[in-house]
C-alpha cells in the first residue's frame, strides 16, 4: 500500500522525522511548509521525487485545498507551542480549523490527528496509578494552562472532523518526545527564574524517542487506511517500553546535553507549596495574581506526578513496538549520523 | 470583509438563555447596554473581560470570520452566542453598542454597517487611514443620533491620568514641550509584524507597522500639550532594517504650534533599534517638568524646591528618588496582578458605557478623535517629510 500523505509541521523537530519514516516506508509526502522556512532537511527527498512541497501557512486557507486534491491521509502535526494565548490560539486552533475545512473541500477524508498529554487531568487519580487511554481528559479548558487549553479546543476541532459523513480520524497522544537537540525537557525540571526546580526524582516521565514517535504516526496512517473499522476514533497514547525515572534520564544524557544545575524539591513539597500559592491567590486576590506555571498544582501535577505509563494499546491496534531502546536513542541523538537520510535508504 | 462575513451564515449557541429581560440593573440602577464585539483576534483579549464583568454591560454576540473564534470567545466570555457573519449578529443579537476589533482597513465597512442597525460603535485605532475618512464616519454617526468613539485608552492609564493632574495643578508652569518616545523590538524574532509567511494586515497602512501605534501618539500629544495648533510639522520616516515588508521602522518627528499660552514644541519618536521596550512621556513647563513610562511606570517632577536652586536638585532627588522606590513595589504588585499597561482601557470602557447610558458627553470626543488624526495626517503629508 502507497498513500498520498498530507504532513504539517514537516521541517519541525518531529515532522521531519515523519517525513523520512513515511518515505521509508514507500509513501509519497506533500510536505507542508511555510513560505519563510528552510527545506534544507527535505530537499534530497524532492529530489528524489518522494516529497513534494505544498507552501504556505495555516494561518491562511488560501490555495490549502489545491495542496490537499489528491491526498488520502493528514498527519497534523503543526501546533504553536510558545506566545501568548492568541498567539497559540491563532497557530494551533484556527490553523486547525483552516486545515480540516481545506481538507473537507479537498475530499480528503482521514486523520491521523497529533494531540497531547497534556489535555489529561492529572489531578483526577491517585499517584502511580495506571494511565493509558481510559484516563479522565479535562473537562473544562478554561482557567488551564495557555498550552492544555489551545490542545484542547484543538481536539475538539478533531473530533468534529471525525464525526462527519465519511471522514476517518485517529488521535495520537504522544508523551515528551525527545531526540537530537532537545533532549532535555520541562518535565524534567521546572525553570524559576535563574533555579531549575528538580522536583521529585523516581518519577517515570511518559517519554518517546523521535524516531519510535515518527513509525507510531505513519503506522496510524497505514492503519486507518487499511482497517478503518478498528482503527476510526481511535485515541492512543505513545510512550516508549523503557521509561527510566527523571534521576535516571538526567545521569544518561550529561554530557550529551548542558543539563541545568538545580536544587532538588521533593514533590511533596512542591505539591504543598502550590496549592498554599493557590488558596493565597483565591483568599486575598480573587484568583487574579499571575503564577508562574510552576507554582499551579495542576501544573504540578502534570508534570511531575508519578504515573504507570502503559502503552499495550499502540501495540495492539497499531502493531507498533518502540524501535529504539533508550541507549540506542541517545546514542543515535548524539552521534553526527544523517537521520533522514538513514532511515530514507 | 463584509462581503466575505455576509457570505457565512452561521451561528452556534447560545450558550446561556437570552437574559437582556431579566439582566440585572447595574451599580447606579442603570439597565445593562446590549453589546456585541466583531473580532475576536488578539485585541479582543483586553475588551472581553470588561464585558464579561461590568454590570452595565450584557454581552451578547461575538463575531469573527472563524467559527471557532468566535465559539471559543463566546463560551470564554459568557457571550450569548458566537457568529461568523455580521449582519446576522446585528438582527439576531440587536446590540445597542458594537466593538470593532477587526484590521484596521475592514473598519470603516464595518462601523457603517453597525451604525446603519442603530448600534452606538467603539471601533479600535487607528478608526480609519485618513482624517477625512474619519470625519466622514463621525458625521454619519452624528446624522443618526449615535456614538462613535476611537480607543484611546493609554489617556486613562493611572501614570498619564497623574501626569496629567501634574499639569493641571499649575506645578511645572505653561506647558512649553512634549516629548513623547516608543521603543518597540517590532523587527525581532517572533514579532508578529515580522512573520513573513502571513504578513500582518497593518503593513497595509500608509504608516505601515507605526500606524498600529501612531494613535497614541497623536492623542498624547494632543492632550498633553494642551490642545496645540501644530502649525509646523517635520517627519523623518525611515526604514533602518530594509526589505519589503516594512515600509517604515522607525520615525523622528518634531512639531511647532502654539497653545493657549504660548508656543510649543513637540517630539515625537519611535525606533525599534534601541532596549528595552519603552513609552516615555516627558511635558517640559516653565516652571518644571514631569516625566512618566508607560512600559516602566513611574512618575518624576523635577520642580523648584524650598531651599533654593543649591538645594532643589538634592530634594528633587530625594522626593523622586523615594517615589520611584515606591513605584518599584507598585510595579511588582501589579505585575503579579496582570495590572499592564492596557489597564486603561477598561477604565475608558466604563466611562464609556455610563456615558452611553445616561447621555453624557464621552471620554474621547469626536473632536480628539478628529484632532488626532489631523495630526496623523500632518505627519504623513508629504509636505512633513524630509
Amino acid at each position: 500500500m502507497s498513500l498520498r500523505v498530507f504532513i504539517t509541521g514537516a521541517t519541525g523537530f518531529v515532522g521531519r522525522h515523519v517525513v523520512a519514516e513515511a518515505v521509508g516506508r514507500g509513501h509519497h509526502v506533500v510536505a507542508m511548509v511555510r513560505p519563510a522556512s528552510s527545506t534544507s532537511a527535505l530537499d534530497a527527498m524532492q529530489e528524489a521525487g518522494r516529497v513534494s512541497f505544498a507552501r504556505g501557512d495555516l494561518a491562511t486557507s488560501k490555495g490549502l485545498a489545491e495542496e490537499l486534491a489528491g491526498c488520502d491521509t493528514v498527519i497534523h502535526l503543526a501546533a504553536v507551542k510558545g506566545g501568548d494565548f492568541f498567539s497559540r490560539f491563532a497557530g494551533t486552533v484556527i490553523g486547525t480549523e483552516n486545515l480540516l475545512a481545506a481538507a473537507t473541500a479537498a475530499g480528503v477524508t482521514d486523520l491521523v490527528a497529533i494531540s497531547t498529554f497534556s489535555v489529561y487531568d492529572y489531578g483526577k487519580r491517585k499517584a502511580n496509578s495506571v494511565f493509558d487511554e481510559t484516563f479522565p481528559v479535562i473537562s473544562d479548558p478554561r482557567g488551564r494552562d495557555e498550552y492544555a487549553e489551545t490542545k484542547l479546543y484543538q481536539d475538539e476541532l478533531f473530533w468534529a472532523f471525525g464525526a462527519a459523513s465519511g471522514h476517518r480520524m485517529v488521535m495520537l497522544r504522544p508523551g515528551m518526545i525527545y531526540g537530537r537537540d532537545q533532549l532535555w525537557h520541562p518535565l524534567l525540571g521546572g525553570e524559576f527564574g535563574p533555579i531549575n526546580l528538580r522536583i521529585g526524582a523516581k518519577a517515570r516521565p511518559p517519554i518517546t524517542y523521535v524516531e519510535n514517535t515518527a513509525e507510531a504516526m505513519v503506522l496510524a496512517a497505514e492503519a486507518l487506511a487499511e482497517r478503518p473499522a478498528e482503527i476510526d476514533g481511535q485515541v492512543i497514547n505513545i510512550v516508549d517500553d523503557e521509561l527510566p525515572t527523571q534521576a535516571d534520564y538526567a545521569i544518561k544524557v550529561k554530557g550529551l546535553v548542558d543539563v541545568p544545575s538545580g536544587i532538588f524539591v521533593p514533590l511533596p513539597v512542591m505539591r504543598a507549596a502550590a496549592s498554599s500559592v493557590a488558596a493565597i491567590n483565591r483568599r486575598f486576590f480573587d484568583g487574579r495574581a499571575k503564577v508562574p506555571s510552576i507554582g499551579l498544582p495542576d501544573q504540578i501535577d502534570a508534570r511531575f506526578k508519578p504515573f504507570d505509563y502503559r502503552n499495550e494499546k499502540a501495540k495492539r491496534l497499531l502493531g507498533w513496538t518502540p524501535k529504539f531502546t533508550l541507549d540506542e536513542a541517545l546514542a543515535r541523538s548524539a552521534s553526527s549520523a544523517d537521520l533522514i537520510a538513514d532511515r530514507v535508504q | 470583509m463584509m462581503s466575505r462575513s455576509r457570505a457565512l451564515k452561521r451561528r452556534f449557541g447560545p450558550n446561556r438563555a437570552q437574559t437582556s429581560d431579566i439582566a440585572p440593573l447595574s451599580a447606579e440602577g442603570l439597565k445593562p447596554l446590549r453589546a456585541a464585539v466583531v473580532g475576536a483576534g488578539a485585541i479582543s483579549l483586553e475588551h472581553l473581560p470588561f464585558l464579561q464583568a461590568s454590570d452595565r454591560v450584557d454581552l451578547v454576540g461575538i463575531c469573527d470570520l472563524s467559527e471557532v473564534s468566535a465559539r471559543v470567545a463566546a463560551r470564554r466570555f459568557d457571550a450569548t452566542a458566537g457568529y461568523t457573519d455580521v449582519a446576522q449578529m446585528l438582527t439576531e443579537s440587536a446590540p445597542e453598542v458594537v466593538h470593532i476589533l477587526t484590521p484596521p482597513h475592514s473598519h470603516a465597512g464595518l462601523v457603517r454597517m453597525c451604525l446603519e442597525a442603530g448600534a452606538h460603535v467603539i471601533c479600535e485605532k487607528p478608526m480609519t487611514p485618513s482624517a477625512a475618512e474619519t470625519r466622514e464616519l463621525l458625521e454619519f454617526a452624528s446624522e443618526r443620533g449615535l456614538r462613535l468613539m476611537e480607543n484611546h485608552n493609554y489617556r486613562f492609564n493611572d501614570e498619564v491620568l497623574s501626569l496629567q493632574r501634574v499639569i493641571e495643578s499649575g506645578e511645572i508652569g505653561d506647558v512649553c514641550e512634549v516629548d513623547i518616545r516608543m521603543a518597540l523590538q517590532i523587527r525581532g524574532e517572533g514579532s508578529r509584524f515580522a512573520d513573513e509567511n502571513v504578513p500582518n494586515a497593518i503593513h497595509l497602512m500608509p504608516a505601515g507597522v507605526i500606524h498600529d501605534f501612531i494613535t497614541h501618539f497623536a492623542y498624547l500629544m494632543n492632550t498633553l500639550s494642551g490642545r496645540a495648533d501644530w502649525e509646523r510639522v517635520s517627519a523623518a520616516w525611515s526604514n533602518h532594517g530594509g526589505g519589503e515588508l516594512f515600509t517604515f521602522d522607525d520615525l523622528d518627528a518634531t512639531l511647532i504650534g502654539p497653545n493657549a499660552h504660548g508656543p510649543v514644541h513637540g517630539r515625537v519618536r519611535f525606533s525599534c533599534r534601541t532596549a528595552p521596550d519603552l513609552f516615555s512621556i516627558i511635558v517640559r513647563g516653565t516652571e518644571g517638568q514631569v516625566s512618566t513610562d508607560i512600559f516602566h511606570p513611574f512618575l518624576e517632577v523635577l520642580v523648584p524646591r524650598p531651599g533654593g536652586p543649591q538645594l532643589t536638585p538634592i530634594v528633587n532627588h530625594i522626593v523622586n528618588g523615594t517615589r520611584l522606590a515606591g513605584s518599584g513595589v507598585r510595579n511588582f504588585a501589579q505585575k503579579l496582578l496582570q495590572h499592564g499597561p492596557y489597564h486603561g482601557l477598561p477604565r475608558l470602557l466604563d466611562l464609556t458605557y455610563e456615558a452611553l447610558q445616561t447621555g453624557k458627553e464621552l471620554p474621547v470626543t469626536p473632536r480628539d478623535i478628529v484632532e488626532a488624526a489631523d495630526l496623523i495626517d500632518a505627519l504623513l503629508a508629504p509636505e512633513a517629510r524630509r
